[in-house]
């Protein structure tokens, strides 16, 4: 693979823990490249690793890698795309409006000191992706944020390669935030409480004394956090690994920042404004590697089918392994939380018997308090995470619904 | 802002924790909280607005708004403290309906916002009124009606004479001002201590820290006898 440098937006690079690691770094990073170089040459792709890498620490380090791995990661090769961009309607389009006018107040996503020139440039840009994409899929619905998203892709990748990858991203990933309405969306939000509840039921409690809701998540979901972080790294480090991974993981992602954030919000006053309003300020210098990690754990622990499947042991031995399904069985039934309650108690008891056998100490995930010990499997689990294994574990998740996938992407 | 919120904790706490308060002293330590909710169209400029009065200038880059943003400011009126929430939501329509319903639950005044400029965002004016009846407020929960933008003077599309009489048929006070125009400021600010004012004069506002202290809501039961506001 040709890794030569050309358009770099926000170049990233892969974040290590101190200055004298530097050259260690460097040592990771190249074998890194060559891992992905091989997944890239191997025929077929090697997709598996490189969601491997997208996952592990540092993503996908480079614009430059991006732009040979998004694509794979969607399963949208760079052959299968048309050279020439379909023409815009602007004018017949239902939400040229809406979409003209948020991407006309979206400076703040364009690098900062880039000509005037060259952003009004890359705003018309994604106007005709945007626009485009709607008006070959008509089922779908813009809302305020999608523009956030594409603009990511945009940025990365230009604009024939972005039109492909959104058009596939936004009639899988983002489906159900483009239906006529959002229900679905907040059907989704609704995991972010269950999960949070199973790690720190503290924290759970008080923030459903407080009433707050969720709707402070919801740019996070809906954009990808493309529309509250500051720093491009950070957005497309993270894009790197929710392309990689479920499509819930996004509100997985959302729980650990909460728990990460456990004290401030234990410490805020219990109102349902004070708390939003904590809540929606996302930190900047959050520890992102940790938290993807951390993330990808929740995932493998409670994955979706956990959360929302009935209480029985025996239907979800009949569910289907699949958790791309999950995805589906999202929009479509049951209440989590009732569901949650009683696997509460359930566990409350077991841990009675086995508590003493967990060792909250162990491992290297800091959300395993006492308080909350669940499952013995947490602390387990802890560990792996310190291996990297976690995000093993994340892949053949993946790799799940990956089959599924295929039949999914044809 | 962010600090307000702070000092506010102190407070809370102490009064819970010396139950030998005096009234006098609990009393000056209560904080009343007035909910505000802003809505209208897109872009009609409802979070410059509300940054402008909570922060008091006009922010240059202000992006779509995604879902409900929340604000505060502590205003003092007659030489009593009040905390003016204000609540911004998206304009776009589909999140009005199952994500903004959550933030109508309790609130104080509705302003409406509608830009100067743009007659379709005065015509929407209608859904907006429906959508804020639809969650239930209240006929008695003080509405007004903002034009902004009016800065941009030889753009006007909504003259004053059809606002002045909208507002009349909806029991609204109209506010014409912009957000952008440093002029215009105490205009924005006027929008806000004047529903203030009026809130002051109501009777069953919440005092925040009884409400902490005891978890229980209680209500604030005397009515005010002085209003002496501007408006």
């Amino acid at each position: 693979m040709n890794l030569k440098k050309s358009r770099n937006f926000g170049e990233s690079s892969m974040s290590l823990d101190g200055i004298g690691k530097q050259d260690a770094g460097d040592t990771k990073r190249k074998r890194k490249v060559a891992e992905i170089t091989q997944a890239l040459n191997a025929t077929p792709v090697d997709v598996a690793t490189l969601r491997r890498m997208a996952i592990s620490e540092g993503g996908l380090m480079s614009h430059e890698i991006r732009r040979k791995v998004w694509p794979r990661l969607l399963n949208v090769p760079d052959e299968s795309i048309p050279e020439k961009l379909d023409e815009v309607d602007r004018e017949n389009n239902k939400d040229y409006n809406q979409v003209l006018l948020d991407v006309q107040r979206s400076l703040r996503r364009f690098p900062p000191g880039m000509p005037d020139e060259q952003r009004m440039g890359l705003q018309e840009e994604l106007i005709d992706i945007i626009l485009r994409v709607l008006q070959k899929n008509p089922q779908l619905h813009y809302y305020q944020g999608y523009h956030d998203i594409v603009v990511t892709f945009l940025l990365v990748l230009g604009e024939r390669l972005a039109t492909a990858l959104v058009e596939k991203l936004s009639t899988h990933h983002l489906r159900d935030f483009m239906d006529p309405t959002m229900d679905n969306t907040k059907h989704i939000l609704n995991y972010l409480m269950p999960i949070i509840e199973r790690v720190n039921p503290e924290v759970y409690d008080f923030m459903q004394q407080a009433e707050v809701g969720t709707i402070f998540a919801l740019s996070w979901l809906i954009t990808w956090f493309g529309h509250v972080l500051s720093d491009f790294r950070h957005v497309v480090r993270l894009y790197d690994f929710f392309l990689a991974c479920h499509p819930l993981m996004p509100i997985y992602f959302a729980a650990v920042i909460v728990l990460y954030r456990e004290e401030e919000v234990l410490d805020c006053e219990c109102d349902m404004a004070m708390m939003h309003h904590l809540l929606s300020q996302i930190p900047q210098d959050l520890p992102y590697e940790t938290l993807i990690s951390r993330a990808g754990d929740l995932f493998v622990q409670f994955p979706p089918s956990e959360l929302a499947k009935g209480a029985t042991r025996e239907r979800a031995q009949q569910t289907a392994a699949s958790t791309f399904t999950d995805f589906d069985l999202a929009s479509a039934q049951q209440q989590p939380e009732t569901v949650l309650r009683r696997r509460q108690r359930e566990q409350k008891q077991q841990q009675k018997q086995h508590g003493s056998t967990l060792n909250p100490q162990s491992g290297t995930v800091s959300v395993i308090r006492p308080a909350a010990r669940r499952l013995v499997r947490l602390a387990v689990m802890g560990i792996t995470v310190a291996l990297g294994a976690a995000a093993l574990a994340v892949v053949n998740s993946a790799l799940e619904w990956a089959p599924k996938l295929d039949l999914l992407f044809p | 802002m962010a600090n307000e919120a702070h000092g506010r904790g102190e407070g809370a706490g102490l009064a819970s924790n010396s139950l030998e308060l005096s009234t006098s002293l609990e009393r000056s330590v209560q904080t009343r909280i007035f909910k505000i909710i802003v809505i209208g169209d897109s872009n009609v400029g409802k979070t410059c607005l509300t940054f402008r009065f909570t922060g008091g200038s006009f922010p240059d880059k202000t992006e779509a708004t995604i879902g409900v943003d929340f604000r505060e400011k502590a205003v003092e009126i007659e030489g009593e403290r009040i905390k003016v929430q204000v609540w911004d939501t998206a304009g776009q329509e589909r999140f009005r309906k199952s994500m903004v319903e959550h933030y109508y639950r309790n609130v104080h005044a509705v302003v409406f916002v509608y830009d100067v400029t743009k007659m379709v965002s005065f015509e929407n004016l209608k859904t907006w009124i429906q959508e804020c009846n639809g969650h239930r407020v209240s006929a008695s929960v003080p509405r007004v009606l903002v034009g902004n933008k009016c800065d941009l003077v030889d753009q006007i599309q909504v003259p004053s004479n059809m606002a002045l009489k909208f507002a009349d048929a909806h029991n609204m006070l109209l506010f014409e001002t912009s957000a952008k125009d440093p002029k215009e400021s105490q205009n924005v600010d006027s929008i806000f201590m004047c529903l203030a004012c009026r809130l002051k004069a109501q009777k069953s506002l919440i005092y925040w820290n009884v409400e902490r202290e005891d978890g229980k809501v209680r209500l604030n039961q005397e009515p005010d006898p002085k209003t002496n506001c501007p408006c």
